[in-house]
């Protein structure tokens, strides 16, 4: 037999010296998941403010914004934005959402910088695939932004791309020519970058535990990050070929998505024998697995946050774990949900309905073991736990609106109105993006050896927590109410008495987004000024707190692996540290709450 | 057992499912000029080939030797190819569809 | 995940045994196979959606004989690869090159051959976009597919020179080489699926 460890002594390197190999092409995990967490930032701030432009139109049709047309060079005639020009900001609004946030902040940032340290490496396997990984993905971002000033402008076919529209070029609106093939190519380069991360994270976990991290010993952070790339693996790679034969279809010729006889503008297009559906489905194939690549970290960090502060262990461990993966597996067969209205077979209909609705089964798991043990736990309250419970409440909310998407008869009605805008804002986005606050919070003295202000944060809570019920929840009844998606104006008459909630929404929004400033003043200040944090400011007990320094140093764990003796929410019990045992420490400790 | 002997019965393996794989390609041409319609044939030379890769899989690239790594392969990878196969009602369809069709 | 993860502790070195007792590089070469074969199943489940998809889908190939070649080149690349990574494993440092490099030279007659097949097809007036035959999704698909595969079958050919003159060197080592292999059976496997599906189930009758 083989020394395990002498095969998998493939991350070592030394310290770097040079301010490139230090900062920009790093190889160190910490590095790259702080420059993704950087990226994420970006991203978040632009999509945010193309979101506030759409919001005032929507409220306010002819409210001049100063300085629109610096955007678009025909979009905004007046500095009133045209109903083309409203949708390219759409699209651009949920492509830098899905993919370079809500991907990249709680996934690639988080994950880079915690799953390493979480399971006692040094570093991941392939240091080089990592790096790329991150540059792969920050020059996607690059070339998704660029298509703001190419041509006309951005693509304007949400971020879903359905076909015909996208397969058609520049003639069926603004955008569709250029705009199409660099949102294609940039997708494309982000699935090459996440495969690659997807390939560090799975063999980190599978091959690179320190002595003693057995599987049921990882954190469930650990947990959802690895159940997440594997999910990350197969889904891209069915995104990238789509883009490739997208971008075939643009510059090539073909008609892989274009169907015969297209007519428009009178002209009958040169396409034939392609496709539509099958776009939605290459495209859904992955699309639905990337709902959960977006919240299943989120549900592993608002776990491994919530069990620190209630200082006791979840009611069932391995349930949690087991429910994480059925959600996984489950995501890959639901993914026509998406398809109700597209006229897809029947059959199909009712073969994606039933696992929809079975889907629904780990999510209430997972949020009746969360609920389960916080009952009667003293739960210490702090930014990052408010923002965990801010998570769950979000997502029953947000959840409890797909039961009446999981069925066609119902969904066939409110597919194309503001209820699915609200139900997966709610559910996917903003639950996410609490995700996302209480790592922040949580890791933040880890990453930067400051904490961060505590009475900022729960301003910052506060203002979310309400905002974003007051933005997403209206959401829900202007879809009952037969608000269709997409409109830039709501001029039928049966709208028109939509339009005050609409302005309030736009009021909320403009709040609650002002309110993140909050966050970023936070952030940037603690950053610099901010209190000095202690080795372990939580009396945590897992790996990432048992590091020699604050932050953690080139190596993670200096001249020597950490050995891991128990599992990783020992909390509730009594030791020489007061209530928990580190997972590193050899101490034995009576346990008062036994896992299963 | 020497390095030798492994060797030289391991190569004898190799060379009988290389023959193995020869031949059932072999048939897969056969099956090409058999007079069947088009998914009888399909279904045929499916067969074939996931006989093909399952000796490749196995001997070729020694997953029979790491039982653990078979079934982590095999499960996720056909898991998901199975899940790619919800498509299919769809593409039927579409061919009695006229405007589809040209 | 599987009960051998379970075992904690028990051995002498200073982390958990890999997963499977396959080390990162080759869980590495195992979860792109996984990827890939994923990438090109889309490939494929895209071509059949199409085909079904449109009746005149055309029945182009005549011959079977420059198939068949490059049927046998393949699948005989292969097995020159097992002797050099069995060679490899016997210390046996020329002749693992010797068979590397052989099996690579066959991967180069495999391209070239497809490249020939792909010309004849072009001066036929076979384009992405359109044929003499019938739907134009034709050549799209076959194109598309068949140079997929050939984009993985040069770039084997390059990994393999590589990797086999730096074994020769001893910057890689036997491992190595057999995780390559991996990759370059997995380009065999995949030719296998895209021989009847795209190939014979075209073929004029």
């Amino acid at each position: 037999m083989h020394d395990a460890s002498a095969h998998n002594q493939v991350a070592h390197h030394a310290p770097p010296t040079s301010f490139i190999r230090k900062h920009v092409f790093s190889l160190d995990h910490k590095v790259i998941g702080k420059q993704y967490y950087g990226l994420a930032l970006v991203a978040v701030l632009v999509g945010m403010a193309l979101s506030w432009l759409m919001r005032i139109h929507l409220g306010w049709t002819n409210f001049a914004i100063p300085g629109l047309h610096l955007l678009s060079k025909n979009g905004a005639p007046g500095n009133v934005m045209t109903p083309e020009f409203y949708l390219q900001l759409m699209t651009m609004h949920a492509t830098i959402m899905v993919f370079f946030v809500l991907t990249t902040a709680p996934f690639a940032a988080f994950g880079n910088y915690f799953l390493p340290i979480q399971v006692g490496a040094e570093d991941m396997p392939f240091p080089h695939f990592n790096m790329m990984s991150f540059w792969v993905t920050f020059v996607a971002f690059l070339v998704l932004v660029s298509s703001f000033f190419v041509g006309q402008g951005p693509t304007l076919g949400g971020w879903t791309q359905y076909a015909p529209l996208s397969a058609l070029g520049e003639v069926t609106g603004p955008g569709q020519g250029s705009g199409v093939v660099l949102w294609a190519i940039s997708i494309a380069m982000f699935c090459v970058g996440q495969l690659l991360g997807s390939l560090n994270f799975i063999t980190t976990t599978l091959d690179m535990r320190t002595r003693g991290m057995s599987l049921w010993r990882l954190p469930l952070s650990s947990w959802s990050w690895f159940i997440t790339s594997c999910m990350g693996l197969t889904a891209f790679a069915v995104l990238m070929p789509a883009c490739i034969l997208l971008i075939l279809d643009h510059v090539a010729g073909t008609s892989f998505f274009a169907p015969g006889g297209s007519v428009i503008n009178d002209q009958v297009q040169p396409h034939s024998g392609g496709s539509t559906l099958l776009w939605q489905h290459l495209f859904w194939f992955f699309g639905h697995p990337e709902v959960y690549i977006a919240i299943v970290p989120g549900m592993g960090i608002v776990s491994h946050v919530l069990v620190t502060n209630m200082r006791k262990p979840m009611l069932s461990h391995r349930v949690l774990v087991y429910s994480f993966g059925a959600l996984a597996v489950l995501s890959y067969m639901v993914y026509g949900h998406h398809m109700f209205v597209s006229g897809m077979n029947p059959v199909s209909s009712l073969a994606f309905s039933f696992p929809t609705l079975i889907i629904t089964i780990p999510s209430t798991v997972i949020v009746l073991i969360w609920l389960g043990s916080l009952y009667g736990a003293k739960l210490r309250i702090n930014a990052a736990s408010l923002f965990s419970l801010g998570f769950i409440s979000m997502f029953i909310a947000g959840g409890v609106s797909g039961f009446f998407l999981a069925q066609p008869s119902t969904d066939i009605m409110l597919h194309a109105t503001y209820f699915v805008v609200g139900h997966f804002h709610m559910v996917m986005g903003v639950a996410a993006m609490f995700g996302i606050f209480a790592g922040t919070y949580f890791w933040f003295p880890k990453m930067f050896g400051r904490m961060m202000n505590e009475t900022l944060g729960r301003i910052h809570f506060w203002f979310s927590f309400v905002g974003a019920y007051a933005i997403f929840m209206p959401f829900h009844y202007l879809g009952m109410a037969g608000n269709v998606r997409r409109y830039q104006a709501f001029t039928p008459d049966y709208m028109q008495p939509l339009v005050p909630l609409h302005q309030f929404i736009t009021i909320a929004a403009l709040v609650t987004g002002v309110a993140q400033l909050v966050f970023l003043y936070n952030l940037f200040h603690s950053r610099f000024w901010g209190k000095p944090a202690s080795d372990n400011p939580w009396q945590a007990t897992s790996l990432e707190w048992s590091t020699p320094t604050t932050p953690p140093p080139h190596n993670n764990f200096g001249d020597k692996l950490p050995e891991v003796y128990h599992d990783p929410y020992q909390y509730g019990v009594e030791s020489s540290l007061g209530d928990y045992v580190m997972q590193a420490s050899p101490e034995q400790v009576k346990t008062v709450h036994d896992e299963a | 057992m020497t390095t030798e002997t492994q060797k030289s019965g391991g190569m004898k393996k190799d060379l009988v499912v290389y023959l193995c794989l020869l031949a059932l390609a072999a048939i897969q041409f056969v099956i090409a000029y058999q007079s069947i319609d088009a998914s009888q044939m399909l279904v045929r030379m499916l067969i074939v080939a996931i006989v093909e890769a399952a000796l490749a899989l196995l001997f070729f690239m020694h997953l029979a030797e790491n039982r653990g790594l078979l079934w982590f392969v095999v499960v996720f990878t056909v898991s998901v190819l199975l899940t790619m196969q919800y498509g299919w009602t769809d593409a039927f369809r579409l061919s009695a569809g006229a405007p589809w069709a040209k | 995940m599987s009960q051998a993860g379970m075992t904690a502790g028990g051995h002498a070195g200073l982390m958990e045994r890999p997963m499977f007792s396959v080390p990162a590089k080759k869980m590495a070469m195992w979860l792109f196979i996984i990827a890939d074969t994923t990438t090109f199943a889309a490939c494929l489940v895209a071509y059949g959606f199409i085909r079904n998809a449109n009746p005149n889908w055309p029945r182009p190939f005549h011959s079977i004989t420059n198939l068949a070649l490059m049927t046998f080149i393949l699948l005989t690349s292969s097995l020159t690869m097992l002797m050099g990574v069995r060679a490899a494993k016997a210390g046996d440092k020329s002749g693992a090159l010797r068979w590397t490099l052989a099996t690579a030279a066959l991967g180069i007659m495999f391209a070239l051959l497809h490249l020939r097949e792909w010309m004849t097809l072009i001066h036929e007036g076979m384009r992405l976009f359109k044929n003499p035959w019938g739907t134009g999704q034709f050549g799209a698909a076959f194109y598309s597919i068949t140079g997929l595969h050939l984009t993985h079958v040069t770039g084997g050919v390059i990994a393999l020179v590589a990797v086999g003159l730096r074994y020769k060197a001893g910057r890689y080592n036997a491992d190595d080489l057999e995780i390559l292999g991996l990759y370059w059976h997995f380009v065999d496997l995949v030719w296998m699926f895209v021989v009847p599906l795209v190939y014979l189930l075209n073929l004029a009758h």
